[in-house]
């Protein structure tokens, strides 16, 4: 069996299981963020009722509100504050970070664990060496709260190996981005994605944190790389400790493997309407951006503060550009403190936010009217989530988006001046 | 659990942001459901009738697992969603909020929107009425039609308990 395999036949009392069954398993946390943990407390409490069976297994997190703009998100985060304290599970409050970046920094996504959240995001949670899924509402109001229970049909696995090194100015961002569009939206569909091969291998736990990630766009269940000492040294770090346990692979066969060269890709831009609509920069540079962000479930890293720092050194951000930072943890606006990097972008003309995500979906900041247009870090460039369907966004790795922030159009920052 | 009724059509990997846009989640079923899909066809959310069947590409419900695209699917009536493939999420919200859905490759060649349909989710039968085309699939699992049956996964978990009863899992 593989990680996955693994930990679905130990949370559901199986010696072992293979894809294609179902099974009912044992969740060890279920985070929900200031959206769906009010959608699902209400489900709970009006068509299910009764306890919450394992609070300490649940986290709530505000994180599409850094502060509520208007009496009825005020009255939302206070009901969900209610709700919290009543049933006793964890709140994350305004101020703590992206859901994601702020459950693994506080130390509650373990490595062998089962994860499940209402965000479809929530399969990078596999980068930690977590079993993760995005699951409804219903299921977590049905099964999860009430029992600690969730039912999975266990996945086919599909190895990705990536080989090379990627020529320089190239991130590990561009070449997750370079994946959706060489395997396709929807081309892994139900899948349990495997990131390996020396490329990945080679990569810090934050960038390897990209690729997990993007298995929602390809249609995946789920998505992990195999725990290694990358990963033993990252969590030793966290708050909870070094870990008891991983599970790993005991050898147990890919159904498929496909192999990707990434010595070749060059920085990419996902254009609009959707995450799959990639472009080598050098193609699109020239269009014009009002928007500029670090953020969101892939951004607001630690790692794209210093990479915009870096572009920015000796350079001031476009008059006509507003450019955004939003650090996706407290624990990362810290070290972006001590490494003197907040400083220099608020100097440089950028604007630092509250940690939170950001402009995802608009809730808090980041709409756009029509004709404007946004380069960002974040993982979603559907129309109409940051405003006016009739605005744009594009999807960046930091370098090309500071690039951008710049000149005021995309910008390939291998070709800034 | 047989549905028959005028056929939508839409593309491939529409996501739930357009189903219901996030401005709308937290509003009543009321008030989302006269914007369901609105911005891909106008006509949808005002014409659409009971029984009624979507029939869509690849990859459709993307995005957001918002439970609440499937819920204001449903509560716009239509009787079954038809697509090439779903997006996980959406397929597993379906059979949890009791609508009925089927993968049916090669559905999109098979339709003209306005035409009449009828299709039966647990048979893994399709029809179209206007065409005479008729296809037959595998049904879904039967752990997903237990699901619709019971109206839901809340439903089903309400009237058998014992399915997520404790079985040994070592934590």
């Amino acid at each position: 069996m593989n990680m996955v395999e693994k930990i679905l036949a130990r949370a559901s009392g199986r010696r072992s299981v293979e894809p294609g069954d179902v099974v009912v398993a044992e969740v060890d946390l279920l985070i929900m963020h200031d959206l769906s943990g009010y959608l699902t407390s209400r489900v709970f409490d009006k068509q299910v009722g009764g306890e919450v069976r394992y609070p300490e297994r649940v986290a709530m997190v505000f994180d599409h509100h850094f502060s509520p703009p208007t009496e009825d998100a005020a009255a939302m985060l206070q009901a969900n504050r209610e709700w919290a304290r009543r049933t006793g599970t964890h709140l994350l409050d305004c101020g703590n970070g992206n859901i994601h970046h702020a459950v693994v920094q506080r130390g509650l996504v373990r490595p062998g664990g089962i994860v499940v959240g209402s965000d479809s995001h929530t399969p990078v949670h596999g980068a930690i060496g977590a079993f993760a899924v995005a699951l409804g509402n219903d299921s977590h109001a049905g099964t999860v709260l009430p029992h600690g229970k969730a039912w999975f049909r266990v996945p086919e696995t599909v190895r990705v190996e990536l080989v090379g090194t990627p020529p320089p100015g190239t991130t590990a961002r561009d070449v997750a981005l370079w994946l959706v569009g060489r395997i396709g939206e929807g081309g892994l569909i139900y899948a349990a994605v495997e990131f390996a091969g020396p490329y990945v291998k080679e990569l810090g736990f934050w960038d390897r944190w990209l690729f997990p990630l993007l298995c929602v766009d390809l249609g995946a269940k789920c998505s992990f790389v195999e725990p290694d000492e990358v990963t033993e040294a990252f969590v030793a770090g966290l708050p909870a400790g070094a870990a008891d346990r991983y599970e790993r692979s005991d050898g147990g066969e890919a159904s498929t493997v496909l192999r990707f060269d990434v010595g070749e890709v060059a920085p990419q831009v996902a254009c609009p309407p959707t995450v799959g609509n990639l472009a080598d920069v050098p193609d699109v540079a020239g269009r014009p951006v009002q928007w500029a962000e670090l953020g969101g479930h892939a951004g607001g890293r630690l790692e794209d503060f210093r990479a915009a720092a870096a572009v920015l050194r000796g350079r001031r951000v476009h008059p006509g550009v507003r450019f955004n930072l939003v650090p996706s943890s407290r624990a990362v606006f810290t070290r972006a403190l001590q490494e003197g990097l907040v400083l220099a972008l608020h100097e440089a003309g950028a604007t630092w936010f509250p940690p939170s995500t950001g402009s995802n979906q608009a809730y808090n900041m980041g709409a756009m009217a029509a004709g404007e247009a946004m380069i960002s870090t974040h993982a979603r460039n559907f129309p109409g989530r940051n405003g006016s369907p009739e605005s744009s966004m594009y999807l960046a790795a930091a370098p090309t988006v500071a690039a951008s922030a710049v000149t005021g159009t995309i910008t390939d920052a291998r070709e800034l001046r | 659990m047989t549905t028959r009724g005028r056929c939508w059509t839409f593309g491939d990997n529409i996501p739930t942001d357009r189903l219901v846009k996030t401005k709308y989640v937290v509003e009543p079923m009321e008030v989302i459901v006269q914007h369901v899909l609105e911005d891909l066809n106008p006509r949808f959310p005002l014409e659409v009738a009971a029984g009624d069947v979507v029939v869509a590409g690849k990859h459709f419900g993307q995005s957001s697992g918002r439970a609440i695209a499937v819920k204001a699917l449903r509560a716009t009536g239509i009787g079954a969603v038809v697509a090439e493939t779903f997006a996980r999420t959406f397929y597993r919200n379906a059979f949890e909020v009791g609508l009925p859905v089927l993968e049916l490759p090669g559905v999109t060649g098979l339709v003209s929107d306005g035409d009449v349909l009828s299709v039966d989710v647990a048979a893994g039968h399709f029809r179209n009425e206007t065409t005479g085309v008729e296809r037959q699939v595998l049904p879904p699992d039967a752990f997903l039609l237990d699901m619709l049956e019971a109206g839901g996964l809340i439903a089903l978990a309400r009237s058998r308990p014992e399915l997520f009863e404790d079985r040994g899992a070592q934590r």
